[in-house]
């Protein structure tokens, strides 16, 4: 499937999964894909934002506030206990960041470091469906812009993300097929 | 502290994406000094029995979850 991505579509996944990374995710999922997407910049995709009359920014804003879990600080904090207090603590106790050196620490934080992350149901979902907009768009090439409708039909985050920001499958394939048209022609 | 009263709202407000996430927290963090108790309980020569004991578990318990750990 993916001999017939474009360029951008290739690296969109590509960012997808350092996306899914940094994020501490444990797959990539559609959200992971979406900011993937909205990584290149791709002329095609800014001018479906564009068309209606969606900033870039604020998805990348509603991505953060869906992947955005709170610090085991913030999380303890909501159960009266001081993290910080309790490393200081056990620093005491048994040297300067003992507590980040246990294995249950390290092995927490860096379960997802390395290594391939799956790719979850949704977000494979979205890429299949990529394609099958390219061929109802009858596009030879899967583009970046083609994920994007994909995403907008395959369930996950993204799909509520990109419909709270008013982008519709109807509407934004209406968009895709105007500009590719527009493109070609230009 | 003066996010005192934000602290306990939190700790009071039952959405599930905030308690549960203490909850994996905390689990983190007993692991984390479970972990170390039981290292310095072995380096201090205590035996697995002893452990176990203290912790209010089996001997098999914390000799099979240890042992890998080089203790």
């Amino acid at each position: 499937m993916f001999e017939r991505f474009t360029t951008n579509a290739r690296l969109a996944v590509v960012a997808a999964q350092e996306q899914a990374r940094t994020r501490g995710a444990d797959a990539i999922r559609t959200e992971h894909l979406l900011a993937g997407v909205l990584d290149q910049n791709d002329s095609l995709v800014l001018s479906v934002l564009t068309a209606h009359s969606i900033q870039r920014v604020d998805l990348l804003a509603d991505i953060d506030a869906a992947t955005a879990g709170p610090s085991d600080a913030e999380a303890l904090a909501t159960l009266g206990i001081d993290l910080d207090e309790v490393r200081r603590q056990v620093d005491n106790s048994f040297g300067e960041g003992a507590l980040d050196r246990t294995r249950a620490t390290r092995d927490r934080k860096g379960r997802k470091a390395f290594g391939h992350l799956r790719i979850d149901s949704s977000a494979k979902k979205a890429l299949e469906l990529s394609l099958r907009e390219a061929i109802r768009l009858k596009h030879g090439q899967i583009g970046a812009e083609h994920i994007l409708l994909g995403l907008l039909h395959a369930g996950g985050a993204a799909q509520e993300i990109l419909v709270g920001r008013r982008l519709l499958l109807d509407a934004a394939r209406v968009t895709v097929a105007a500009l590719a048209r527009d493109r070609r022609a230009g | 502290m003066a996010d005192a009263t934000q602290v306990a709202a939190a700790a009071s407000s039952r959405d599930p994406a905030i308690g549960l996430a203490a909850v994996a927290s905390l689990r983190g963090l007993l692991e984390s000094l479970e972990e170390l108790q039981v290292g310095n309980a072995r380096d201090q020569g205590w035996s697995w029995q002893q452990i176990a004991a203290a912790l209010k578990v089996s001997r098999q318990a914390v000799h099979k979850k240890y042992r890998r750990f080089g203790f």
